[in-house]
């Protein structure tokens, strides 16, 4: 009887926890994912093209910042988010330069940028905060300084290269192309989330010795984290590219490349998978929306969202979803 | 042996601002504790202040320095007070995220408002020079060492034989300690953020001068001024002028000897501040 009784409150907690993780983060996800699919097909008159591209970019912000927060789930707060982007915008350019098909030519870019991440993520093991930081700040700018230093016919220098328009510049092709890529990080995020690497990400962020004393493996568990991160990050890269057809060192490898999907990551909610996407979606849109206001600068906003939600909003727009539920660390 | 030697001249003469720069820096990490991301945007209110008063007001910047820097130490306590001051406890994460977003929002700030044009501010004294057998200074130069110099010799006279300086001091090492024995802790902290700041805006005037005003002219130096802090160890200020001397140099020897120097010699920092870091966490381990 008296293990019966103890067996309900505990089933009930299980069943109140877990639509936390699947109920409460899926049915949103499919429901962006439903709209974003059927966005491209609805009737969108004359400005058609214009707010496709607005879509497509989106697609592009969210698997940022998507990216980013995996990485950050492992207590390493990046901003060498840009060098990831621009060497998959590179990587792509110069691979198709050698001849390669793109399906071939996409994987391996991003594959590349991951391997490079593994270096610096094994340069920055040991670091932590303000260090880690101000490392892979200056990782992102050595990135850039030896591309435009590097013999023009290469890398086309501080001028920049040109790239062939992904999927012959059809552009409805290209959105469901970073939408279909921006389901993998979703995946790739919820797989996170909900295996292994969930745990092991959260005890390295909550403390890196104490994790290692039981046992986590802190050294494969924070490489993992890089590699996968920066693998997405330089496939948004490779959209980037192949949307714009021009990449040039002072765009690809921008600060802002950087920042956007930190203050995205920050805004829509820490360490989940919706928060990030929907940060991407509130941001982007009010980029466009304000973009005949705020000609110049724009990273104003960016700057201004970043310090309000640190001072009042620590947990992002799901924080206003579901108060006091999570741990609030960050 | 002539080109050796001016370029040492060359380097000695350029570590002066990064001193300033730096030192206002440390000042911020190692007695309030806050790593400022945001110290290169106070640089650049400066240099834009100086440019005002010399483009409208036909002030010579040398004259509005003091000016500026007060009214700097007045932005930063006033940054203290709205912001800073709410996450002195919070997780350092928090902390740095604040003053990278209040970089980000102050340079955009300045680019909405300026546009993304260089000015120079044109004096009287700066196409002068002074010989020295066969070397040369440029005049704007010679006097922005000096005057750095002098700030700093100010700055360390304060904090080692004054009153509000081993207060500063005494924050730094405990927090709690000196808040027990009576040392009003909020105002020292703001004290030191605003002189920090102000610091960075004198640097911001010299800058001015030397190269121009811009809204990115900040982050440059206060990444420079990064590299230097970590070079030093955080919060050691007289590290600070070492560390300072060894970046100017090594940033003038490569600009004079490789190839291409110019285009290389912004990487120098980069290489240092990784150097350093590679290196201490190594040691640590060992």
């Amino acid at each position: 009887m008296r293990a019966d009784r103890m067996k309900t409150p505990a089933s009930k907690r299980q069943a109140a926890r877990k639509p936390d993780i699947t109920g409460m983060a899926l049915v949103p996800l499919a429901i962006f994912f439903a709209l974003a699919l059927a966005f491209p097909f609805l009737p969108l008159g004359d400005r058609g093209a214009f707010l496709l591209q607005i879509g497509f970019f989106t697609l592009v912000a969210g698997i940022m910042a998507l990216s980013w927060d995996i990485l950050a789930r492992s207590g390493q707060v990046s901003l060498a988010h840009a060098a990831f982007y621009g060497l998959g915008a590179y990587g792509y350019a110069l691979l198709l330069k050698t001849g390669l098909a793109w399906p071939l030519a996409m994987p391996l870019a991003a594959l590349g940028a991951g391997v490079i991440s593994l270096v610096l993520g094994a340069v920055t093991m040991r670091l932590s905060g303000m260090y880690f930081a101000i490392a892979t700040l200056a990782f992102t700018e050595v990135v850039r300084t030896i591309i435009q230093n590097l013999p023009e016919d290469v890398a086309g220098g501080a001028n920049g290269l040109l790239v062939p328009a992904l999927l012959g510049g059809n552009s409805r092709g290209q959105y469901l192309l970073a939408l279909l890529l921006l389901a993998l990080t979703a995946g790739v995020s919820l797989a996170v989330r909900t295996g292994r690497l969930h745990h092991a990400f959260a005890a390295i962020r909550q403390g890196e010795e104490t994790a290692r004393v039981l046992g986590v493996s802190t050294v494969r568990y924070k490489l993992a984290a890089f590699f996968i991160s920066s693998f997405l990050a330089a496939l948004a890269g490779v959209l980037y590219a192949g949307k714009t057809f021009f990449i040039s060192p002072l765009d690809t490898f921008s600060l802002a490349n950087s920042i956007a999907p930190l203050t995205t990551s920050i805004f829509g909610g820490l360490y989940t998978t919706l928060g990030p996407i929907l940060g991407a979606t509130v941001l982007r849109v009010a980029e466009e929306a304000l973009h005949n206001v705020v000609k110049n600068g724009y990273l104003v906003v960016y700057g201004l969202v970043l310090m309000l939600s640190i001072l009042w909003l620590p947990r992002g727009l799901m924080g206003l979803f579901r108060r006091g539920k999570h741990g609030g660390d960050v | 042996m002539d080109l050796f030697l001016q370029t040492l001249l060359n380097g000695l003469l350029q570590s002066g601002i990064y001193a300033l720069v730096a030192s206002g820096l440390a000042l911020a990490v190692g007695v309030v504790g806050i790593v400022n991301f945001a110290h290169g945007e106070f640089l650049m209110i400066g240099a834009f202040m100086a440019w005002a008063a010399s483009a409208f007001l036909g002030i010579d910047p040398l004259l509005s320095l003091p000016i500026v820097a007060v009214a700097v130490f007045g932005v930063g306590a006033l940054t203290y007070r709205v912001s800073i001051r709410h996450v002195l406890l919070a997780p350092e994460l928090n902390q740095m995220l604040l003053t990278f977003g209040l970089g980000i929002l102050l340079q955009n700030l300045a680019l909405m408002l300026l546009g993304g044009n260089t000015r120079t501010v044109t004096t009287p004294y700066q196409a002068s020079s002074l010989n020295i057998g066969e070397l040369s200074i440029g005049g704007p130069k010679a006097i922005a060492f000096g005057l750095a110099v002098v700030l700093l010799g100010a700055l360390y006279f304060t904090l080692y034989r004054t009153v509000l300086g081993r207060q500063m001091r005494a924050v730094a090492q405990n927090r709690r300690g000196a808040q027990l024995i009576g040392i009003p802790v909020d105002r020292v902290y703001l004290i030191a953020f605003g002189v920090s700041c102000g610091l960075a805006a004198v640097a911001g005037v010299l800058v001015s001068v030397l190269l121009f005003a811009s809204p990115t002219v900040g982050l440059v130096f206060a990444l420079k001024a990064f590299a230097i802090i970590v070079m030093a160890g955080l919060g050691n200020l007289t590290g600070v002028l070492w560390a300072s001397v060894i970046l100017g140099l090594s940033e003038a020897l490569v600009q004079t000897y490789v190839p291409g120097g110019g285009g290389w010699s912004d990487a120098v920092f980069f290489l240092m501040i990784f150097g350093t870091l590679v290196i201490r966490s190594f040691r640590q381990t060992a």
